[in-house]
């Protein structure tokens, strides 16, 4: 659901062929019948942007028929804490709501606590401010009828797939969720990903070997460049970045503020001493609070569609893209292109050249005479004329050897940022003063050359004690003292020791419960299913024989298992802590219920930035809490100019904005052409025939491309009305082999409540012959 | 030193035909010990080296064969227990990733009001990135806001490296906050 | 002779991922063509000679009412009895110890009699330029990467794959484990069939289809032409002890042409013709 991993994760398919070959099911829910439906044994369509009543649907489903995991819910989750009073919820908004800052006080949503700082509970779920009832209250509201005319989906499909996956629940059996960006690019993104963990909780599928919800990663790194905090918010090892406010004044208030008492987040203050440690090196000192100072402290939402707004107003002068393209790959992509021309200069580096680092040409469309950006193009090699480590979707951190030499004169990213640091640092060398203190305390001793040592940055990212230089074991032997360094401590223990880097393991032999330990590195300490102590009950057996994962060994007197459990190894079930299995929580029990989200703490069914039809749930079409983008920046399209629903979405053979596949011979061939996807029904309305070229507009722009008229859209059944959608790739620009026009220029600039992620997957659109 | 066995390799069982076992080396297998082919096989005294898909998440193996300063073939690496030798077309395809006459082989640089690209070298560039780095940071660096230390310049951003090694993104992310850049955005979102 | 190899495509395990596609093209050094917009997913209307394979997407309602988006594998079936081999005039083409069917490129002269006369449309002539710029032509397909197989490994299409939709292995094998596969998808496609047409002696690519033929424009029941085994059996060795080999094939062009007279259809996607 929101993936299709048959066409763009085929691998993570292979392993879904195969369950189903020893009797598992696969169930598809796209708006568009996919390579991956081909393959499913069910199949439910759904409107773009409603699949929260989709999900709400199989919560109700769960709770009426008796279908939920007891014991799980009831230790593993927070269903039986008591809420305060003042959480309230009525038509669409939770308590606490202010209308002009678009923003909620979450304190009215917390729990009640004893005097011990600990939640009040009520293990029999039945106090009717139990976060059980509250929820079970909450989803009443998502009734198969209600749900069906909201989504489309007819109601016999909506209880096949309810039914199948609620098979799930029984203790023996597990299912997964595999999602991607068509779950989290909407205005509620986030709380579609909440719902599939509320269901998950309830199923007791989290923990359990083929379990979990998967983040379907689209890019090769994308998890290892989110763990080392490529982003505005989080420093490396999902440590918030610290900001302009009093309470991260110094780093003693950060500490208190960052700080849970509880869970193993309590160690945070020896991550960030060990980050601050690996950042300045000998500049980090007790007295200057190891260099905090020295971090950028922002105030503002930094984000994509921010930075482009930064661009577009010209605020911002400079750019690095680092094998990035957003002309093609941005939301509302014409105004992304046109925000280019206000920087002074912008750096690419990539192996060839995009619709980005070419914005300024005639053939972009622009004028370059009245561009005055200056433009360095750095040609970057490819990943296997270089080495280095990647991090999988799963956490598996692989190495990938050099092959070959780098192309011409193509050199490796780690070369490039090396040699701009140097070179920066060394303008700055003479200097005093506010703006050098911070450039000249970095540390950055990677050896002699031009080319960095790629064994000193792994050891850095490990950590060492920085009094005898050598590598810790793993991130329990840090501390805050600044006697330790680690550069990200959730992968601290790949580097252990001199000359051993874990992430180039390559002993395949299975390990148990397929989980090759011996194969690669998986962040943290080489754990491979996270929250596996909820795959043991309570008293710490395995639920089931055929999912043992990790156990409590009462001889041993510790747990043991085929997996390296993520809990502390000693902690016996008898311990007041010891059945709280999800650690990193502060109460370390799952969260059905999130006082901490922006939005909410239950997800609720709000309509798309752009819809057909009105919000049936509630008088509140638009998440109340989403990130809105007003004026000429991000126009806003209505029903009446463009009553179908469009998406996106990416195809087996082009990967993202098509800069590495459209630049290839092979694929070019596979996709050729930009094309729109239909149903027969739109076509035949709009006098549209298969192959003509048409014309899409949005209230942003308009993209010409080829029809492609199919049975496998169909018109959604709304409210008894047909409403239809079209679909697109998004990998399409004139650069390359293949070329065509950008779906992008059709998508607003307009964010989810919680990470301000563009609703890529759902806005309203006409289409008409060219 | 890792021993990398390619004795999952699906073999046919066919008379004449030896399974290859490869040693290997950390920078590429060893090919005094690669089977000897007795005629001109693609494949035959080609170098192979190990390396992880570069497209989507899911991590394949790749084995990428080498010769004559070229790529030769690249295919799935049997041994990797996450696709076990299979590959999708993308995963299939990268050894055009080498091959492909799109690729961009010399730094280029565009000036301001220039219709077209010129041929710089590497020293030139590096020299006057730094320069345009320092001149854009200096204007616009705020040491202190509200009476709070924050270090920081709004003026410059950094976008992408989701498809960057991890000890790339680790250098990346160092240097980006080292400057005081807080625009840091990679791939998560789009 | 050694063990005769099949490969088994079940389309009903195939996912449309075209890796196959790709993989043939980087073993066989093959370039890419450009396309024009087909109206669905599929990106050749049927295989070439720079294209040994292509990946069939087929949208289908089922007898059911459903709807089933159908892909199929398709390249050289490899015939027992090939038409292609029986009509070449210049013995160009020959079965492999494996069951394949190659052609040699150094005895093919382009006449493109195996091209008319291949009854799954899998062979075509490429053009190419010697060094004097003169023009010549040559007949390609699929090889079942025999090159590999005589190195001991399988065709580079069935070891990318990763659904399991296609297997190498022993011929016998390979055809119990399609009729058990029939078996057990009857319920889901109760059309569902082996495909290992006899009329041409069975195939050395044996297909699990989910549909009858005709759906994947295959002909039902294709046959070696009486006029080819005629040609290849009778004719063509009285001819070369009468005339010598090369003047026979100018005469093996006359007489192919207009004794196997085969109609030339438009290459609709959809396919559907039969042949006989």
């Amino acid at each position: 659901m929101g993936a299709n991993p048959a066409e763009n994760h085929p691998i993570s398919f292979r392993w879904l062929t195969k369950a189903k070959e020893k009797g598992g099911k696969i169930v598809s829910v796209d708006p568009r019948f996919t390579r991956t439906s081909s393959m499913a044994d069910i199949y439910a369509p759904l409107r773009s942007g409603t699949d929260i009543p989709f999900m709400g649907g199989m919560i109700k489903h769960a709770l009426d028929n008796n279908l939920y995991h007891k014991e799980y819910v009831a230790k593993y989750t927070n269903a039986s804490f008591i809420v305060k009073d003042s959480f309230t919820f009525e038509d669409g908004l939770f308590s606490g709501y202010d209308e002009s800052k678009r923003a909620y006080d979450k304190t009215k949503w917390a729990w009640e606590t004893a005097e011990d700082g600990k939640p009040v509970k009520d293990e029999t779920l039945q106090h009717p401010r139990s976060v059980f009832q509250l929820m079970k209250k909450h989803y009443s509201r998502y009734d198969v009828d209600t749900v069906s005319k909201v989504t489309g989906t007819p109601k016999e499909d909506l209880l096949k797939v309810y039914e199948a996956f609620c098979e799930t629940g029984q203790v023996g059996k597990s299912g997964t969720i595999m999602y991607a960006m068509g779950t989290t690019q909407h205005t509620v993104g986030t709380q579609n990903v909440r719902a599939f963990a509320i269901i998950q909780m309830l199923l007791g599928n989290i923990g359990m070997p083929g379990g979990g919800i998967n983040a379907m990663r689209g890019e090769s790194n994308v998890q290892g460049s989110t763990d080392f905090a490529l982003l505005y918010d989080t420093i490396p090892g999902y440590l918030t970045a610290p900001k302009a406010i009093p309470e991260h004044a110094t780093l003693a208030a950060y500490n208190a503020k960052e700080t849970p008492p509880t869970g193993y987040q309590s160690n945070k203050p020896k991550f960030v001493a060990s980050l601050l440690k690996a950042w300045y090196g000998p500049n980090a000192t007790a007295a200057n609070e190891f260099g905090y100072q020295y971090l950028p402290k922002g105030n503002k939402n930094y984000s994509h569609i921010n930075l482009f707004k930064a661009m577009y107003e010209g605020t911002l002068e400079g750019a690095f893209l680092f094998g990035t393209n957003p002309v093609v790959g941005g939301p509302n992509a014409g105004k992304e292109k046109e925000s280019l021309s206000n920087l002074k200069w912008l750096v690419a580096v990539d192996l060839w050249e995009t619709e980005t680092s070419a914005f300024w040409q005639e053939s972009a469309g622009s004028n370059p005479a009245k561009i005055n950006t200056e433009v360095f193009f750095l040609p970057a090699c490819s990943s296997y004329e270089k080495e280095g480590s990647i991090s999988n979707s799963g956490r598996w951190m692989q190495y990938r050897w050099q092959a070959i030499k780098p192309l011409g004169e193509s050199k490796p990213d780690i070369e490039i940022i090396h040699e701009l640091a140097t070179r920066i640092k060394g303008l700055y060398k003479n200097e005093a003063g506010p703006q050098a203190a911070p450039i000249n305390a970095l540390y950055w001793n990677y050896g002699e050359g031009h080319h960095p040592d790629i064994d000193l940055v792994c050891k850095e990212i490990n950590g060492y004690d920085v009094n005898t230089g050598k590598q810790v074991a793993g991130f329990a032997a840090l501390k805050d003292d600044g006697s330790t360094c680690s550069g990200n401590w959730i992968y601290s223990g790949f580097y252990p020791e001199e000359g051993k880097n874990r992430s180039k393991n390559r002993d395949n032999k299975d390990t148990g419960m397929s989980n090759y330990l011996n194969w690669a590195f998986s962040w943290p300490a080489n754990r491979r299913i996270i929250y596996n102590r909820a795959s043991a009950d309570p008293s710490g057996k395995p639920w089931s024989k055929d999912k043992a994962v990790i156990w409590w060994d009462d001889l041993q007197a510790k747990w043991v298992g085929n997996d390296v459990p993520d809990f502390v190894p000693t902690k016996a079930p008898t311990d007041p802590t010891g059945t709280d299995p999800f650690i990193m929580n502060k109460d370390g029990v799952g969260l059905l219920y999130a006082p901490t989200l922006n939005d909410g703490p239950f997800p609720e069914h709000y309509e798309p930035f752009e819809s057909p039809i009105p919000n049936a749930f509630s008088s509140q079409e638009l998440n109340p809490a989403a990130v809105v983008i007003e004026g000429d920046f991000n126009k806003r399209g209505f029903k009446a100019d463009y009553p179908i629903v469009a998406t996106t979405y990416r195809v087996s053979e082009h990967w993202q904005s098509g800069t590495m596949t459209r630049n290839q011979e092979w694929l070019s061939e596979l996709v050729p052409h930009m094309y729109i996807e239909m149903s027969e029904e739109l076509a035949k309305e709009k006098g549209i025939k298969n192959k003509d070229e048409v014309i899409v507009t949005s209230a942003r722009g308009e993209v010409k491309a080829y029809a492609m008229v199919t049975k496998r859209f169909k018109p959604h059944k709304i409210n008894g009305k047909n409403v239809h959608q079209i679909g697109m790739p998004w990998h399409f620009g004139y650069k390359g082999i293949a070329t065509g026009e950008t779906a992008n220029r059709l998508t607003p600039h307009i964010g989810d409540a919680n990470t301000t992620i563009p609703e890529y997957k759902a806005f309203l659109c006409d289409v008409r012959r060219a | 030193m890792v021993e990398i066995n390619l004795n999952r390799r699906q073999f046919l069982k066919l008379s004449g035909a030896t399974a290859a076992t490869l040693a290997v080396v950390e920078l590429g297998f060893d090919t005094k010990k690669a089977h000897a082919a007795t005629k001109e096989f693609k494949i035959a005294k080609s170098t192979v080296t190990p390396t992880i898909c570069c497209f989507c998440g899911v991590g394949c193996g790749i084995l990428v064969h080498t010769k004559d300063n070229t790529v030769v073939y690249t295919e799935g690496d049997p041994d990797n227990p996450i696709n076990e030798g299979k590959l999708c077309s993308k995963g299939t395809t990268i050894r055009q990733l080498y091959t492909s006459e799109k690729r961009v082989k010399k730094p280029l640089y565009r000036a301001p009001g220039s219709n077209k690209w010129v041929e710089k070298d590497w020293e030139w560039m590096y020299e006057t990135i730094a320069k345009r780095v320092k001149e854009t940071r200096d204007k616009t660096f705020v040491a202190t806001e509200n009476g709070l230390t924050v270090n920081k310049t709004e003026a410059i951003a950094s976008l992408g490296g989701a498809a960057l090694d991890n000890e790339e993104c680790y250098l990346l992310a160092k240097m980006m906050r080292g400057l005081g850049v807080t625009y840091l955005e990679h791939q998560a979102r789009i | 002779m050694a063990t005769e190899y099949v490969k088994f495509v079940d389309v009903t395990k195939c996912d449309g991922c075209r890796a196959c596609m790709v993989a043939c093209k980087n073993w066989n050094d093959l370039p890419a063509e450009p396309q024009d917009f087909l109206g669905s997913a599929q990106s050749h209307v049927k295989t070439t000679a720079d294209t040994w394979n292509v990946l069939q997407y087929i949208e289908h309602e089922n007898s059911k009412g459903g709807l089933d988006y159908l892909f199929r594998h398709s390249a050289c079936f490899h015939c027992t009895d090939a038409a292609c081999e029986k009509v070449c005039p210049e013995n160009a083409i020959s079965y492999t110890e494996f069951g394949t069917v190659v052609i040699d490129h150094e005895k093919c002269v382009g006449c493109g009699y195996c091209v008319n006369n291949c009854p799954f449309e899998v062979i075509s002539l490429k053009e190419y330029v010697d060094k004097n710029g003169d023009k010549y032509r040559k007949a390609n397909k699929c090889t079942m990467c025999t090159d590999r197989l005589e190195e001991g490994l399988q065709p580079a299409c069935v070891t990318t794959c990763h659904t399991g939709a296609m297997e190498f292995g022993d011929k016998a094998a390979m055809i119990k484990k399609a009729e058990e596969r029939v078996k057990q998808i009857k319920d889901r496609y109760p059309n569902a069939m082996v495909y290992n047409p006899q009329g041409v002696g069975g195939t050395h690519t044996v297909y699990v289809l989910a549909e009858k033929p005709s759906v994947y424009g295959l002909p039902e029941n294709p046959k070696v032409p009486t006029s080819a085994v005629v040609w290849k059996d009778y004719a063509q060795p009285i001819g070369k002890m009468m005339i010598g080999a090369t003047t026979m094939a100018v005469v093996g062009a006359f007489i192919t042409n207009k004794i196997f007279s085969k109609k030339t259809n438009g290459h609709d996607e959809d396919g559907g013709e039969s042949h006989e």
